[in-house]
Formats: structure tokens, sequence, C-alpha cells
């Protein structure tokens, strides 16, 4: 038994992604969207028109990445190619106006928290998750976070199973009504200072679901929210260097 | 037995239904039921006719769907589900969003809501004794997962009853595929549940492909079919993943995890997501193989293949793992029979229910696959058949990718058929799905259904439950690894 547990261990290898910042993604991967500096056809719709989050708008052509699930499908029928995403996963940001990409900004990221904020969760940062009407496809990525190839854990960053030992809240989905009772609950049960993490485009603006009767997003109207992690769903690298840029970690 | 006999993905026209009177159809119904037909979906299929209902019911023996409608004077009806579980869903489903009851009903319970009428609070199950406790669980539950409530009634560690109460993650996609934009219907499709990208966005898109009778080439059916096999040996490989965890065996659970990550990111090489998002398009899919691509793909499922198989080997070699597993959470054949449990769940209480056999759709038409079961209906059954699937659906994958057909991967989509229909059935890794289309005398989308395999199998997680120590809750609960959103919609 331990000779073969040994042996699994050895199979294992070193799987861990070792270089968080610029780690090699597939060439398909659709990360930040970057728009040429061209003028678009006059009367040109196409990519509004397919986009089925409603995420852009022209005038300047502007993408919001709160919006965006990243489909990628303006890209592929604009016809001059303005519009394009590459493979750059560092779409974190702390305010919700950065998530807006027009044909100047080539890169984005949160801007450095405060004194304050660093004091209390730059070392260590338990987390607690509430999926409020996702699809399960961000929880996936979350829990990904925690296998020997992200292995957030490695930071100081943990997920507790209880909201009164966690330091902040990430959630997940467009707060559906029959969540929304719930997630006030378990947020106010988090002790305080606390933060709020919205993960994947469904939380950050409702996502595909905007339109849905079924979705009750008064919590924001009450709550700061302290960083937007992008994507659908949010990939786990996505998810680290947030976390990394926005508290200065060290990596 | 008057009823209209189609295929999975056949298209009909709404006037072929014959809609009986109300005792007609019910008695047609019930001895379709008795024929050991399961059903696969009860709802009115035109809003402005509100009277009339459909039944679907899938013959697993003969390959085809029979349809069934009536046309009730009242919206109420004597209830089937004491006498067919397997109905009892679908009744719930049927009052809460249709307001059709189901008289006599044995515990009429709300579905996707809080409440079964208004504001009056819904009364769970209870057993009275001095002897019992309850204990109640979620939504929000200890680590990350999707919301869900859990009521048990135990008398010590022993649990009685489990009542299952959902809807937490209730978007109403339903109702907001039937006006979104080609675009949206995808990607809300995609989103019904995350872990079944595939499978759902692949129902999806034969619906609409089958009622425009648009042609897909065998290479786009091959691709979807790789990306569906793809998905179901990772999510699959996940949940031994998470069974290993639960028992604390963690090399084995962290093994699982690596492995999981090289087959979602071969699904990423092929896509852009570890998911499959974006890979589906009416008529096809959006991206094709390239050498460089395939040679990545091969070897990450190379090293999963030779690696699996150690896993495995320690995993159910190990005795704490024999103890945890075996006569654990045992559902039998003829219970799953009852409460119609499909997929994986089935499979492992010994029904050999698989939709890419008996209902064979896209490529797995031409290139079959092979059915796996096992008769024991526990926790090591439902882990065991994993691994035998993982084996199976490698094996097509090494196949497919060796043969790749040539040809375009998309073509041209026409516009909607009016007053005309669709089944689509596809397997997910839980099981089957099943996506039933409705257009109205426009060819616009008048009736959407969803079925995801959890809307059964949540039932057959209640009925493992049953005289089962309540501390096994997680592990039986991973050994079913329902989804949440799936059911809620």
């Amino acid at each position: 038994m331990i000779l073969d547990a040994i042996k699994l261990r050895i199979l294992q290898g070193d799987p861990i992604v070792h270089n968080v910042k610029n780690a090699v993604f597939p060439k398909r991967f659709r990360g930040l969207p970057v728009i040429q500096d061209k003028d678009c056809p006059e009367n040109c719709r196409q990519c509004l028109e397919i986009c089925p989050n409603q995420a852009l708008s022209l005038n300047p052509l502007t993408l919001d990445l709160g919006k965006c699930s990243l489909c990628g499908q303006c890209a592929e029928i604009c016809p001059q190619s303005i519009i394009d995403f590459s493979n750059d996963y560092h779409l974190a940001v702390n305010k919700r106006e950065n998530l807006f990409i027009s044909k100047s900004i080539k890169k984005i990221a949160p801007e450095k928290a405060s004194q304050l904020i660093k004091k209390y969760f730059g070392q260590s940062l338990k987390l607690r998750q509430v999926s409020a009407g996702g699809c399960n496809g961000c929880e996936l990525e979350l829990n990904a976070l925690s296998n020997v190839n992200f292995d957030m854990g490695r930071y100081g960053v943990e997920f507790t199973a209880s909201p009164r030992h966690a330091d902040g809240i990430v959630i997940t989905g467009p707060i559906t009504r029959n969540m929304a009772k719930a997630l006030e609950i378990a947020y106010n049960a988090l002790p305080s200072p606390k933060i709020i993490i919205l993960m994947g485009v469904c939380a950050i603006s409702g996502g595909v679901f905007q339109d849905s009767k079924e979705i009750q997003r008064q919590f924001f109207e009450t709550h700061k929210i302290d960083l937007y992690m992008p994507g659908c769903p949010t990939h786990p690298l996505t998810f680290i260097n947030g976390l990394l840029d926005f508290f200065e970690k060290k990596e | 037995m008057i009823s209209l006999k189609i295929q999975n993905a056949e298209v009909f026209s709404i006037s072929q239904i014959p809609f009986l009177e109300k005792k007609e159809f019910f008695d047609s119904l019930i001895k379709e039921l008795d024929n050991g037909l399961r059903m696969i979906g009860f709802f009115p299929p035109d809003p402005a006719l509100p009277q009339r209902l459909v039944a679907i019911l899938s013959d697993s023996r003969t390959s085809f769907i029979h349809i069934i409608g009536g046309i009730l004077d009242k919206r109420e009806f004597e209830s089937l589900s004491s006498r067919f579980p397997q109905v009892f869903n679908f009744e719930c489903e049927l009052f809460e969003n249709y307001g059709f009851l189901p008289l006599n009903h044995p515990h009429l319970s709300p579905v996707r809501k809080e409440n079964l009428n208004g504001n009056q609070p819904y009364a769970f199950y209870q057993i009275q004794s001095n002897e019992i406790h309850e204990v109640a669980v979620g939504p929000i539950h200890a680590g990350v997962i999707e919301p869900g409530h859990f009521r048990f009634q135990c008398h010590g560690e022993q649990v009685h009853h489990l009542e299952i109460r959902l809807g937490y993650q209730h978007r109403g996609i339903e109702s907001l595929i039937l006006k979104a934009s080609p675009s949206k219907k995808i990607l809300l499709s995609e989103s019904i549940a995350g872990d079944t990208v595939i499978g759902h966005a692949y129902a999806h898109c034969q619906a609409v492909e089958s009622l425009s009778e648009t042609q897909i080439s065998l290479r786009a059916q091959t691709i979807r079919s790789i990306a569906e096999e793809l998905e179901r040996t990772a999510m699959h490989i996940s949940s031994l993943g998470g069974m290993s965890n639960d028992i604390g065996l963690a090399i084995a659970s962290s093994s699982y995890g690596r492995l999981r990550t090289l087959v979602i990111n071969s699904l990423a090489e092929l896509c852009g997501s570890r998911y499959g998002r974006g890979l589906f398009v009416y008529g096809g899919v959006r991206f094709d193989f390239s050498k460089e691509i395939l040679k990545t793909i091969l070897s990450n499922l190379k090293t999963v293949f030779q690696d699996i198989a150690e896993i495995h080997k320690f995993l159910f070699s190990s005795v704490g793992s024999c103890v945890r597993f075996e006569k654990t959470g045992v559902v039998s054949k003829e219970k799953a029979e009852a409460m119609g449990l499909t997929g994986q769940a089935a499979r492992s209480s010994g029904i050999g229910l698989d939709t890419r056999i008996q209902h064979p759709y896209g490529a797995y038409r031409y290139f079959p696959v092979l059915l796996n079961s096992l008769s024991s209906g526990d926790v090591f059954a439902r882990a065991f058949l994993r691994t035998l699937e993982i084996e199976e659906s490698m094996k097509f994958i090494f196949e497919q990718v060796d043969s790749l057909p040539e040809g375009r991967i998309k073509s041209e989509i026409s516009s909607l058929p009016p007053d005309c229909a669709v089944v689509s059935m596809t397997e997910g890794f839980r099981g089957e799905i099943v996506h039933s289309a409705w257009t109205d005398k426009k060819g616009a989308l008048m009736q959407y259904k969803i079925k995801d395999p959890s809307f059964n199998n949540w039932l057959g997680l209640s009925l493992a439950m049953e005289k089962t120590a309540i501390s096994d809750f997680p592990l039986c609960n991973k050994s079913f690894d329902l989804s949440y959103a799936g059911h809620d919609l």
C-alpha cells in the first residue's frame, strides 16, 4: 500500500504552475479583448447584434468585460478584424469602470490595495464562497484552485467552511431571487472588516441571465465590491493573479 | 394505444399528435408506463392552449419516443405518482409551472420555488416520534458547492428519510431561451450546467438543427462526440477525485485532480475554454482540429490513460475505500426502475440505459460505444462504473482521432418550420439530457423544455440514504455527483 502511494506520488511529478504571472495558455484561449485603432465601417452593427450579452457599444467601440462571456463571436464576425481576443489572462480589476475595454486599453490590472486593507488581509486570506445561482462553472474553477496544479494555498489564500472564519466573500452567479436572502445572511455572518470578490461575468453584471425575472441584484446597491474577476468561467490563474496584484503578494 | 412514435431528434408536426379526451389520455399513459416506458416530459406544449398536455415517454427496447396528447376540461387530474413514482417530480413541476393540480398526490412539493402556494410556507415531510431528530443542511454548504437544502429525519446515526429541496439556482432558462437570439440561445444552453456544457449545447443544437432540417457533416459530428467524451472523461475523473477526498485518500484525490486538468486543458486546446464553451454553433462546430492541437491532446490523453490505471488500482485495492464504498447507499434495481433513474446512477443499479446506445445520435450512429453496467447499486458500483466509462470514452476518442472524416465543420442553417416539434436527447456524463422544442404557427419557439438527468436522479440520492448513516451522506452525494443548476434551470 505505502509503496503504491509512493509510486503515485512519483507519477505526479511536478505538476504545479510555477510561473503564474506568465503561464503558457492554449492558443485558442480567449482572454483580454484587444480593439484595434481602426474605424468601424459605417452602420456596421454585426458585433452588437451577435453579442449574446449586450456587452458591446459603439462610438467609440467599447467592450464591457463585465458583461462579456468571452464567446469570441464578435471577433469572428467583424469584417475588419477590429476586435480580437488575446491570450492575456490578467483580467481582474478593482473598479467596475476599468472593465470597459476600448482601443486605448492594452492591459488591465487592479490598483494596489490600501495600506489598511493590506494590513488586514495581505498575509493570510480566508475566503467564504457563496454560489448564488451560477451554473457550477465558476465553482469548478474555484475548486481547481486548490488542486495540485494551481495550489492557491501556497500564497496563504484558502477557502473556509464557516463565514465566521472568513475575511472575505467570493460571490459566483447572477444572484437569483431564491439565493438573495441566504447570500445576505452569509455576508452578515462574516466578521468585519471584510472584502467582497465577484467571480465570473454572471456575478459582475448578470451575464447571460441579466434579463431574467428570476434574478435579484439588490445586494449591490448596499455593498461595495473590492475585486472583479471577469471570465466565463474565470480561469484559476486570473483569480490568483487578481489577488496577487491587488495585495501585492510575493509570487 | 394511441400515441405518436418518433425517434430521437426526428421532427414531427404538432398536428400528428392525437389529442385524446382526459380519460382516454390517462388510460393510455398508464398503459404505456405499465409497459415499462420512462417518462421524459410532461407539460403543455402551447401556452395559448393551456388545457392541452403532452406526455413524452421513451422506450429503451425499441428506441422509439412515444408522445401522447390530452385535452383536460379542468386543470386537475388524478395523480399517478403513487402507482408510478417516476412521475412524482413531473407532476410537481406541472403544478408549479402551469397550475395543473394532481389530486391525491402523495406529497405535493415545490420544485424550484420556496413555497407551494404563494406565501403559505411549505411543510417538510416529518416523522413524528420522541426518538427521531431532524437535521437541516443548506442551502449554503461547507465547501465550494452549489446551494441546495437537505432535510434528514434521523434515528441516531441512521437516516430514515431525506427530503431534498432545490431551486436556489433557478435562473429561468426555459423562458429566456424562447426569446433569445441564436447566439444567446447557445450560450444559455451552455450555461444550464457548467459541468455539462457539451451535453446540453449538443442537445440544444441538435434540436434546432433537426427542426430546420440542417445536415451536419460527419467531421463536425465526430468533433462533437470527441468533445462530449472528453467532457465525460473529465467529469468522471473529477467525481472519483471527490469520492477519494471524502474518504480521506489524499494522494488518490490529488492524482485524479492532476489528470482532470490534463483532460479539460485538452478541451481548451480545441475550443479555448476548459469546459468546452464556444465550441457549438448551429450547423456544426466553430473550431477544427489541427495537427498541432491533435498532437497536444493525444499526448495529454496518453498520460491520463497510463496514470489513471495506477490510481484506480490504488483506490480500489485500499481496504479503507472498500469498507466505505461497498454496500453503502444501496439503490436496488427495482427501486431505481420505479423512480425512473437514468444514466450513470441507473447503470450502477443494473439498468442498461444509455442514450448513446438506445437513442443513438450524431457520430454514435456510426461508431457505437459499449454499454457498461454494474448491479450492486452501491457507492462502489457508482465509483467503479466511472472507471469503466472513462476507459470506454478514451478508447472512443483514440479511435475517432485516428480516423477523423474529412469535410467542412459548419453548414448553413435555415429558419424553423411552423407548428413543428422535436425531442432531442443526448447522453451527458450524468445521463440522459432531453431538450424538447415546439414552434408556433410563425415558426418561432413557443415552448422549450429541458430535462437534466439530475431531475430524475436527486430522488435516487434520497433513496440511497434510506437506512444509511448520516455520516455517509457526503460520500453518497458525491457518488451521484448531481447537478443543482441542471435541476433548477
